[in-house]
């Protein structure tokens, strides 16, 4: 008896361990992706910890879930995430985490995608056999800048309900950075303005929202439904379109297969552009700022005509 | 003569206005009933429009697949919109999209958070009318949207067929007793799971699959699955409880159709039985406050598993627990570690225990959607008294064990190639067998699965079959498998 309740003591007493003390009492933030987690960086400041599930290189559309994703949620105040299915996966991490903070319902989780204008939202009924779309419409709405102050006024409701004694020191950080994100915005709007209209290809419909904010026009996609490799047929009809039309850009991420684009590219006389499906996905695109810098740069260059 | 006065005049002027009040009632009621009338022609003629085919999307240029056409969301128009119509049919699903405005970025455009703020097109809520009319599957889930409270629904189909020699089929000493020689669907799974309420989460699981007994071969339903997990618990704690698949070891909680080999190792066929360890009772897990991954769980349940446990009673109850943790040695290299035991009792009152220990590494190279390489591997060691006549142990004690590893490699996203080696003794009686499973597994898309395998047994016993028909010591088999998945979208784990 008196080792059973020796037992049933040290088991308490561990249970009850607080763990590591939290560095500066910071609010901790886990986004799912390293985009949102730059975006409560910029809001929060000092006052947040921010850390991310996805790698920067990783495809967030398709994340193998693992424990150190757990013990990442495990001590999380607050957990962001992209919504739109992108990072469904997310929730089999909220299971395994054994955080109560940030189940759902809870105060402290947001989905940072409530309130934005949701591009290719299908109209009809959608299956597999289209491949795998996504029902809530394209999720990667992080490549718009203009979308900043929809989605920072929804992080800093999310910051405030857990720290509501700053509110006023997010709105005011948020403000400082859409003064910084307006400036920028300017400034790409002006080097891609020329190339308004300028037709490409995708090979994943990931571009969407970029596309549509600089007026630069997808015509077709390599992946003739998404996440399935394209069909010989589509290829063949594809190179034929890019001759016709005279597009001379397929634009690809890093988890593209690179290989079938630049073959569509070498026969239509186009080229493979690589540009950042995120900050931190590719060298030099470390910063919110810098994926945007990088990106509008390399479409410059490729579409300018020379 | 004030306090007459006053109750008079708001007497006078009741009585006064009571006519109008009348007719204010008697036109409020004319409207509606008008609006109701409104109403009702509105939802008969939606109904009418529900009841039409959907005509099919119009078929791309140049023939290829047909794909969902999609609108975008109006945007606020803060700012003149950046158009980008596509200028010519698409072969890919149908963009138009009008993209986001410009918005003004001092001041936010939208209110945050606001429900309504969602440009997603809101399903209308299904009527009474809608719940009665005969509906095709999901056609209730198709409407789901903003506001609509569904749980997530999938279904599992995993097919296997067999080939092997006669006298194995005779003896049914295959990898699948009485299914030698056979095309059979060995699971059929539908599964429900969501959120109960915030504190907790639900999963319910119902499983047909064919069995084979006494030369027949009928089909069977269970319920594998049926469980509840309290989420928000103090101290980073959880407690599951119900029907499960119980978490001891690395592939005892993995359902059939996503086994990295198309069967079971044999090492956990003998010990936990075909179907593996399924219990009920709970299991309360402790996430531990460190910068790794490091789960401890413990379990009390009624040991129903007749295979290793058997006494089905929580006046004596089966034990588990587990150990598990995690570390990425890099970016692109890491491993899991666990250690599991169980202890219970027998039909014969008697104690069996199993400690089992698992590993397993992956390496998932920067940039791959999938892991280039993958090694694990699972032992068991167990101890059990056992009433048999002719004992070799002399008090009846049994101390006997198994284990297996596999290799997988994953060049390409479609294609995997891997083999599993099995070594076991069996649990009671004297003997031992091992197997080598090479296979090639084809995935077209993440729903859909073949693979194809050959596994050579070798015991050293033969196993006789019923009424001592055939016998099988050395056993050769090909295995075929399909399995698709419809519905709610897979999460893969490590």
């Amino acid at each position: 008896m008196r080792r059973l309740l020796g037992l049933a003591l040290a088991l308490a007493a561990v249970l009850a361990w607080p763990g590591p003390a939290p560095a500066a009492d910071r609010i901790r933030v886990v986004a799912t992706i390293n985009d949102l987690r730059l975006l409560a960086e910029a809001v929060g400041g000092d006052l947040v910890e921010a850390d991310t599930l996805a790698r920067p290189a990783q495809n967030p559309d398709d994340l193998e879930v693992r424990p150190s994703h757990m013990a990442k949620l495990r001590r999380a105040d607050l957990l962001v995430i992209n919504g739109l299915d992108v990072d469904a996966w997310v929730e089999a991490i909220v299971v395994g985490a054994n955080n109560p903070k940030v189940v759902p319902g809870a105060p402290g989780r947001v989905d940072l995608s409530l309130g934005i204008p949701v591009l290719e939202v299908p109209t009809v009924r959608v299956d597999r056999s289209m491949g795998d779309v996504h029902p809530a419409g394209n999720p990667h709405y992080y490549l718009d800048p203009g979308l900043t102050p929809q989605v920072t006024a929804t992080l800093v409701d999310a910051l405030a309900r857990v720290a509501p004694q700053y509110r006023a020191t997010f709105e005011a950080r948020r403000q400082q950075f859409l003064d910084k994100v307006s400036a920028a915005l300017a400034g790409w709007t002006r080097t891609l303005a020329p190339l308004k209209g300028a037709p490409v290809v995708v090979y994943h419909k990931e571009w969407a929202y970029l596309l549509a904010r600089f007026d630069i026009r997808q015509v077709d996609t390599v992946e003739d439904r998404p996440g399935i490799p394209p069909s010989p047929g589509h290829l063949v009809q594809l190179i034929q379109r890019m001759r016709d039309e005279k597009i001379k850009v397929i634009i690809v991420s890093a988890w593209n297969d690179r290989r079938t684009a630049e073959r569509v590219a070498a026969d239509a006389g186009a080229k493979v552009l690589l540009l950042a499906h995120g900050a931190g996905a590719l060298k030099g695109t470390d910063s919110y700022f810098d994926l945007f810098n990088y990106n509008v740069q390399q479409l410059a260059d490729a579409l300018t005509p020379r | 003569m004030r306090a007459i006065l006053v109750p008079g005049l708001i007497v006078v002027f009741l009585l006064g206005s009571a006519p109008a009040f009348a007719e204010d009632v008697e036109a409020l009621r004319r409207e509606v009933e008008q609006l109701r009338k409104q109403l009702q022609s509105v939802t008969e003629r939606l109904l009418a429009i529900e009841a039409r085919p959907a005509p099919p999307p119009a078929a791309p240029a140049g023939g290829t697949a047909p794909a969902p056409p999609v609108a975008t969301t109006p945007a606020p128009q803060a700012a003149p919109p950046v158009a980008t119509a596509p200028a010519a049919p698409q072969a890919g699903p149908a963009v138009a999209p009008a993209p986001p405005p410009t918005p003004a970025l001092a001041s936010a455009s939208q209110p945050p958070g606001g429900l309504t703020q969602a440009t997603q097109p809101a399903a209308p809520a299904p009527s009474l009318g809608d719940y009665a009319r005969p509906h095709q599957p999901f056609a209730l889930a198709e409407r789901r949207g903003p506001g609509q409270l569904l749980f997530d629904i999938g279904l599992s189909a995993d097919l296997v067929a067999t080939l092997t020699q006669r006298n194995v089929e005779k003896a049914q000493g295959g990898t699948f007793p009485g299914e030698e020689n056979r095309f059979f669907p060995r699971s059929i799974e539908l599964g429900l799971f969501g959120q109960i309420d915030p504190y907790a989460r639900g999963v319910v699981r119902i499983e047909v699959g064919e069995e084979a007994e006494n030369g027949e071969h009928d089909f069977k339903v269970d319920v594998p699955e049926a469980h509840l997990t309290l989420l928000t618990l103090p101290w980073n704690t959880q407690i599951k409880m119900g029907r499960m698949l119980n978490r001891f070891g690395m592939l005892n909680q993995i359902h059939e159709d996503d086994l990295p080999q198309t069967d079971r190792p044999n090492v956990l066929t003998r010990f936990l039985g075909p179907e593996g360890l399924i219990e009920n009772g709970a299991e309360l897990t402790w996430v531990a406050p460190l910068p790794f991954y490091l789960e401890a769980l413990l379990g009390i349940f009624n040991g129903d598993n007749e295979t290793a446990f058997g006494r089905a009673s929580l006046r004596a109850p089966l034990a588990t627990t587990r150990i598990r943790t995690f570390f990425e040695i890099d970016d692109a290299n890491a491993i899991q570690l666990g250690v599991s035991a169980a202890t219970g009792e027998t039909t014969e009152k008697h104690r069996s225990t199993l400690v089992g220990a698992d590993i397993k590494y992956k390496l998932v190279p920067e940039g791959w959607r999938h892991p280039l390489l993958t090694i694990a591997g699972e032992g068991l060691v167990s101890t059990r008294k056992v009433d048999v006549s002719g004992d070799l142990d002399r008090d009846g004690t049994r101390l006997r064990g198994g284990w297996y590893a596999y290799a997988e490699v994953q060049p390409w996203l479609r294609w995997a190639f891997g083999a599993r080696y099995d070594w076991t003794q069996y649990p009671v009686n004297p003997g031992s067998e091992w197997a080598v499973e090479p296979y090639i597994t084809f995935k077209p898309s993440e729903f859909l699965r073949f693979r194809l395998g050959y596994k050579h047994t070798e015991r050293t016993n033969r196993v006789t079959g019923p009424d001592d028909r055939g016998s099988a010591r050395l056993v050769d088999e090909i295995f075929f498998q399909a399995s698709f998945i419809l519905g709610a979208h897979p999460t893969d784990s490590f």
